[in-house]
């Protein structure tokens, strides 16, 4: 028996998961949901054996197996909530973040305990090879005891931004590429909280354009954190850790990990930790993540990240802009 | 020995992408941005060995072609363009206001462009809602740029479409988006070109869509280590067994610099159906001695 999804918004995201699924043997991609008149109109005529409807009510009639949700960010609360109040689908995968805030996160977590099913938001860089081998030798101790860390997600994107507008559409850079680096540091340290966090606007109009923040884990480990989408020289987004440990460092980005132990260097590139997946588009960590989620539902499991592992990630984003606007206040 | 593979500069280094790490790309400095300096490497490459230039078109790539082909003899110099530049697609998808401001920017340029045929495809798909005249108004704007830059020098052989496109075009099915790009630039005189990450996928496609392979180019990553050979280099192999006398052209042979030049010569002399290499370049020794080298060596190994 297929699983049968539908999509939520006809963005880049929300055609690039259409694809995966549509590629995937056991899922059956029935509908695509998007407000745009327009776009509605060129994909119907488009895309052959899928339905296109408005609005979210209309998937009921489906008897839908799955949602995934790919529009923007502020729109997750509540189409979320709508499915679950109204049982469009049972099973829900969001891109990130889950919504803009903690306490939206909580009252999401609620319905879905309440609800049951699979619940997972799209933090992809936990299915990029270099982050699980980095993982992996962590928790094998190669690097002894982690003392400290540093951690880095850095963009282009806005670096030739004329207006803020679009910057701050998208909420501000700690919600949108500084949200995967504390997924990546939560993934790796368990809970922790922010102890100094400063933003700083660089396009104009209050867009929150760079940020760093000092961490401190239950465990009582320091890091530090940055995220800039204005940065010169990175094409693409560079998303990066390194850890010092009493008996070596590691450093792992999207392309590679390097451990270096009494000054001996080992690397693994992409190249050499087995990235293949059966049908490529967009980045293969994409397909691996909509696996779990497909997988998840059909053996009845837990998917990570989750939406409760999404709402720690809003507590210290909500923990950082509180701390960083009470820091900005005193600065004026 | 003499070869009669076709050899083309590839231009990921004049994007600042090398598949192996984004430091890697970032410390090859700012010079190769410069379209000047690009172009010098470019140059240096077809006095050495090179017979023509692979590109995703940009305003950068554009600018490197104007300045090649400006003093070469006409045709002289082979053209591959892959369209769209996704990159800069997706940039803007994020900075315009998504696809539909990514749409609108399009259409204003298609229009500043003052392509007559593209304007009038343009607007039928406009009025129709036809994706497929939409395409074609597209591929005639991407086509008029090019030739525009590269002047009598230049010789567009063909168009690919880019594999975001070609492989999402797969994955959903849509037949119409490959017939219309294939017709429209038979038309043309232009051989349309099918870039992909997925080649099994797609030429079973392309044949269950009664797509004569024959008049199609197809490029694809291969190298030793299977890098980017989805979904394995077993079967991408074994397609090109299959398909063999097509025009098939090989990327990523050195796969972003982790295989060394005499075991990727090794490993494409086992494909001889590999008809067509394209190397990227990034400083002027690899553009004197990399083309060279092959033409002299390939058939030792």
């Amino acid at each position: 028996m297929k699983i049968k999804v539908a999509v939520v918004g006809l963005g880049k995201m929300g055609l690039m998961h259409s694809c995966i699924f549509n590629m995937m043997d056991d899922v059956e991609l029935v509908a695509v949901c998007e407000i745009n008149g327009l776009v509605r109109k060129f994909a119907k005529k488009m895309i052959p054996n899928i339905a296109f409807v408005e609005n979210l009510e209309e998937l009921k009639i489906m008897a839908l197996d799955a949602l995934c949700i790919t529009t923007p960010p502020s729109s997750h609360f509540l189409l979320i909530k709508t499915s679950y109040e109204k049982k469009i689908a049972q099973h829900i995968f969001t891109e990130k973040p889950l919504a803009i805030n903690n306490i939206q996160a909580e009252e999401l977590i609620s319905l879905a305990s309440r609800t049951g099913g699979v619940n997972m938001v799209g933090y992809h860089r936990r299915f990029s090879v270099t982050f699980c081998k980095a993982k992996q030798l962590l928790e094998s101790g190669a690097i002894g005891y982690p003392m400290s860390f540093k951690g880095h997600a850095y963009s282009a994107d806005f670096l030739k931004a004329k207006t803020a507008k679009q910057a701050i559409n998208r909420g501000g850079v700690i919600e949108d590429s500084g949200c995967h680096v504390i997924d990546i540091a939560l993934w790796l340290f368990g809970d922790m909280e922010p102890i100094h966090a400063s933003v700083k606007t660089i396009i104009g109009e209050d867009s929150e354009d760079e940020a760093y923040i000092e961490v401190k884990t239950a465990g009582g480990l320091i890091g530090e954190l940055n995220a800039s989408w204005c940065k010169e020289g990175y094409r693409l987004p560079d998303m990066c850790l390194s850890i010092i440990g009493d008996k070596g460092t590691l450093m792992v980005n999207e392309d590679n990990v390097q451990l270096t132990i009494n000054g001996i260097k080992n690397i693994w590139y992409k190249h050499d930790l087995n990235d293949v997946v059966p049908f490529f588009i967009g980045g293969s960590e994409y397909q691996r993540q909509d696996q779990m989620f497909i997988k998840a539902i059909k053996e009845g499991i837990k998917a990570e990240p989750n939406f409760y592992t999404a709402a720690k990630i809003h507590k210290m984003v909500d923990a950082v802009n509180l701390m960083a606007r009470s820091q900005n206040n005193e600065n004026r | 020995m003499k070869t009669d593979r076709i050899l083309l500069v590839g231009d990921n280094a004049f994007h600042g992408i090398s598949h192996l790490s984004q430091e890697r790309a970032i410390s090859r400095g700012k010079n190769l941005f410069n379209p000047e300096y690009a172009a010098g490497l470019v140059n240096t490459a077809l006095d050495n060995g090179a017979d023509g230039f692979m590109f995703s078109v940009s305003d950068m790539t554009l600018s490197i072609i104007r300045i090649v082909c400006a003093h070469r003899k006409p045709k002289s110099v082979k053209l591959y363009a892959i369209v769209p530049y996704v990159f800069e697609f997706v940039r803007m998808a994020v900075t315009e206001g998504g696809i539909p401001g990514l749409s609108k920017k399009i259409g204003k340029d298609i229009i500043i462009s003052a392509n007559f045929n593209s304007i009038i495809y343009g607007t039928k798909g406009l009025i129709t809602t036809d994706p497929s005249s939409l395409l074609k108004a597209y591929l005639l704007y991407e086509e008029s740029r090019i030739r525009r830059a590269a002047g009598k020098g230049g010789d567009l052989s063909s168009i690919f479409l880019h594999e975001v496109v070609s492989d999402m075009g797969i994955s959903l099915n849509l037949e119409w988006l490959f017939k219309s790009h294939i017709e429209l630039l038979q038309k043309r005189g232009i051989k349309p070109g099918i870039h992909t990450h997925n080649l099994p996928i797609l030429v079973e496609r392309l044949n269950e869509w009664r797509i004569d392979l024959d008049k199609i180019a197809l490029t694809t990553q291969f190298n030793s280590l299977g890098f980017g050979m989805t979904p394995s280099r077993e079967k991408c192999e074994q397609v090109l067994q299959d398909i063999q006398g097509n025009d098939i052209i090989g990327y990523g042979l050195l796969a972003s610099g982790y295989v060394k030049i005499i075991d990727a010569l090794k490993y494409i002399n086992g494909l001889p159906q590999l008809k067509t290499l394209a190397l990227g370049i990034s400083n002027e020794q690899q553009a004197k001695e990399t083309f060279k080298f092959i033409k002299r060596e390939i058939n030792i190994y």
